[in-house]
């Protein structure tokens, strides 16, 4: 798990005074959201890194296309408790395939890091109060699980140590 | 009984250490109260009325002798010295301090014992009938099936923050002793013509403030799929059930709204598991695991059929052929009887046990039952493999331990929750009313002329008590600070003997606490005068209707004679 510390992030958001930006200019590692990259998509110059903030509530089928284009993918929890973003990164790596980097946002906590982790998430960008070392230890309780998840998509009873 | 591996072992090891980091990160104050309540719910904790309540898992209800004695341990050592069996096959404590609950998951991991996902929105303990694999009617033993669906949804990292609590029960047996049709998922074992094994499967069920009876979306799923298929369900819920409500947050809500839809988007995320996702197959149960688990549910050892021989001797005592005529049930192994130990009697909550009754419920279970003991969603001991040439003495040994009542089915069997005395949520007390419905008909004559009966109380309309499936089912409801009770008739749980699961009609207003033994009283005796010969209540409530009963119950009124 790669915790995003946003002092050091390469990533931006483009954010005008009235919220996110309509019209925007290509720049590398611009983090758009979905409104912006649909505005922009089509200009978007090849290799150069961009990234899609989406909500939970947004059907992640409609990124499905674009999905070689993006090195990021963020998705956001608008309360922790709200598990919508882990079935989406699950799609996003299962079912797509997405090798790119798919980021929690919003209220993410120590405690969900086995969670976002199984699910396909790599990294993270903690809530301000949240303790780093707390959230890397919250990943080491457990030695193995018995269902599979993205990281061994093989539960128990189908890998070879079992 | 399943054997826990070593894997099983150190997981619920790890499990109460993760839970004790989270606990002393709490106490520390660097993991504030809200946040830690889901976490700490998770593993069963609530915060209730006067203490932490906590419930522990008792994967589909099955129990050893040790488990039983290290409740009876953390009654005394940690509570006041008893606990409650629930009707969904858990065991809950209601006495001890927060700052002492990683100690007591301790305890519990040493016996093989948790609380995962007995609380919160996640998929909770899956439950099962309690004559799992001793049943004369069973098609299909649901227990290994229960195990494979108990380590899959143990701590499924998708599905820890649904929109609202997911609870799966599976029946196995011609008859339903499971309650399926009032789960969010139901799952009934068959066999095709061809013989082969699968699953009836029903989602949408539920009780709350909206009763939904669950809704078939496969007549046959073979076995194979099981965990790719309810995989779609979960998955399909936890993207499109409810958040803005909590009311409306249930499986049940999307399934009414989106009908035909919900079918259809459930049927396309399995074939796109399948046939889409990374190793799709890969949760596909293969034979030998399903072989592998059910090792651990053959028969007992020293366990084998014998000539049945058993009759009840003319000159036995009346409380004996009673006993064994409500208290003894058929087996499926001749010369075997599974007995259940009555947890409803005078004087105790229904449900209740001291420890002291843990510790003779498991000194029963070693002597005639080979260490096994199963909680059934009735809420009591049922002690699956008893010699019919013991049963005398089990008989006489139960007496002792005040498990004896012979009143299995009968009016004082009634399921209830703990209600206003502990929970939290309750809008009203279930146990002083169940006591002084009990003292009412404390005749076992009458009782036994009454026949068999579903009473079902819950104290608020969370319906912990199951009141929309009783025969008669009880509600305790808030108004102005007071507690009333409304009263229903007519409810069913999907058994045979109550016929298709259906929410009971409300008699009309509610009435007041020292209202209702006279109104059950009421019910019953309009029942009484009615019945046609050898007709059950839930027959004639049916043939007759509603009308004479909501006379015979407004007649009762006295505080609330006004308001009717």
């Amino acid at each position: 798990m790669k915790f995003i510390d946003t002092h050091h992030d390469q990533w931006h958001t483009i954010t005008g005074e009235d919220g996110p930006m309509v019209t925007l200019t290509p720049a590398p590692y611009s983090l758009l959201t979905l409104t912006q990259w649909h505005a922009i998509r089509a200009q978007w110059p090849a290799n150069l890194p961009v990234g899609v903030s989406f909500n939970n509530d947004e059907e992640i089928e409609t990124l499905k296309a674009d999905l070689p284009r993006l090195s990021l993918v963020a998705l956001h929890f608008p309360k922790w408790v709200d598990g919508r973003a882990y079935s989406q990164a699950r799609i996003l790596r299962s079912r797509y395939r997405f090798t790119g980097e798919i980021r929690a946002t919003g209220e993410v906590l120590v405690d969900m890091m086995p969670l976002l982790k199984r699910t396909g998430f790599d990294a993270a960008v903690l809530r301000a109060d949240q303790d780093r070392t707390a959230a890397e230890r919250a990943l080491t309780f457990f030695a193995g699980h018995y269902q599979g998840d993205v990281e061994d998509n093989h539960p128990i009873f189908a890998r070879s140590s079992a | 009984m399943y054997q826990y591996t070593s894997f099983d072992r150190q997981f619920v090891k790890q499990r109460a250490a993760q839970y004790r980091d989270q606990l002393e990160r709490n106490l520390a104050g660097t993991l504030g109260d809200d946040e830690f309540r889901p976490l700490r719910l998770q593993n069963g904790w609530y915060v209730q009325r006067h203490a932490p309540m906590l419930r522990v898992a008792v994967p589909y209800g099955d129990l050893t002798s040790h488990q039983i004695r290290t409740f009876a341990r953390v009654a005394r050592e940690f509570d006041r010295g008893y606990a409650h069996l629930t009707t969904r096959q858990n065991v809950q404590f209601n006495w001890i301090p927060l700052d002492r609950s990683a100690d007591v998951m301790d305890v519990l991991a040493d016996a093989d014992l948790h609380g995962i996902q007995t609380s919160g929105n996640c998929i909770r303990n899956t439950t099962t009938d309690c004559f799992a694999g001793i049943a004369p009617d069973e098609i299909v033993d649901p227990r290994p099936y229960c195990e494979v669906l108990r380590q899959w949804s143990t701590l499924h990292p998708e599905f820890a923050f649904l929109p609202r609590k997911f609870k799966i029960a599976v029946s196995g047996a011609e008859e339903d002793r499971a309650a399926t049709a009032w789960h969010d998922i139901g799952l009934q074992l068959l066999k095709n013509d061809a013989g082969e094994v699968g699953f009836k499967v029903l989602v949408g069920g539920g009780m709350g403030r909206t009763p939904v009876v669950g809704t078939v979306i496969r007549e046959f799923l073979p076995w194979q799929q099981i965990l790719v298929f309810i995989e779609a369900i979960v998955r399909v819920y936890n993207r499109h059930g409810r958040r803005d409500n909590m009311y409306k947050a249930r499986i049940k809500i999307l399934v009414k709204a989106e009908g035909p839809k919900f079918i259809a988007d459930v049927e396309k995320e399995f074939k796109d598991i399948l046939e889409h996702d990374v190793d799709g197959n890969a949760h596909l149960i293969p034979q030998a695991e399903l072989d592998r688990v059910a090792r651990s549910f053959v028969l007992p050892e020293g366990v084998t059929a014998c000539p049945s021989t058993f009759n009840v001797p003319d000159d036995a005592p009346v409380a004996f052929k009673r006993w064994v005529e409500r208290n003894v049930h058929a087996h499926k192994l001749s010369g075997y009887r599974a007995v259940t130990l009555s947890l409803k009697r005078a004087g105790q909550a229904p449900g209740d046990a001291t420890d002291a009754q843990f510790d003779q419920a498991a000194d029963l279970a070693d002597r005639f039952s080979h260490g096994e003991i199963r909680v059934s969603h009735d809420q009591n001991f049922v002690l699956p493999w008893v010699r019919e040439d013991e049963l005398f003495a089990l008989w006489e040994a139960a007496k002792t331990a005040s498990f004896a009542s012979p009143n299995i089915g009968l009016l004082t069997d009634m399921i209830n929750c703990p209600g206003g005395d502990f929970c939290a949520l309750a809008n009203a007390r279930s146990i002083p009313i169940a006591a002084a419905i009990a003292d009412r008909f404390a005749d076992l004559d009458e009782l036994y002329d009454i026949g068999d009966i579903d009473l079902h109380m819950s104290g608020c309309i969370n319906s912990c008590g199951h009141h929309h499936s009783g025969h008669i089912g009880i509600l305790g409801v808030d108004k102005d600070g007071k507690e009333w009770y409304q009263v229903s008739l007519g409810g069913s749980d999907g058994s045979r003997l109550s016929g298709d699961a259906t929410p009971g009609k409300v008699i009309g207003p509610s009435f007041a606490a020292d209202e209702v033994p006279d109104v059950i009283e009421a019910v019953i005796e309009t029942y009484r005068h009615q019945r046609a010969a050898n007709e059950l209540f839930i027959d004639t409530v049916k043939r007759v209707g509603l009308d004479a009963f909501k006379s015979a119950a407004n007649a009762a009124r006295r505080s609330t004679a006004k308001a009717a």
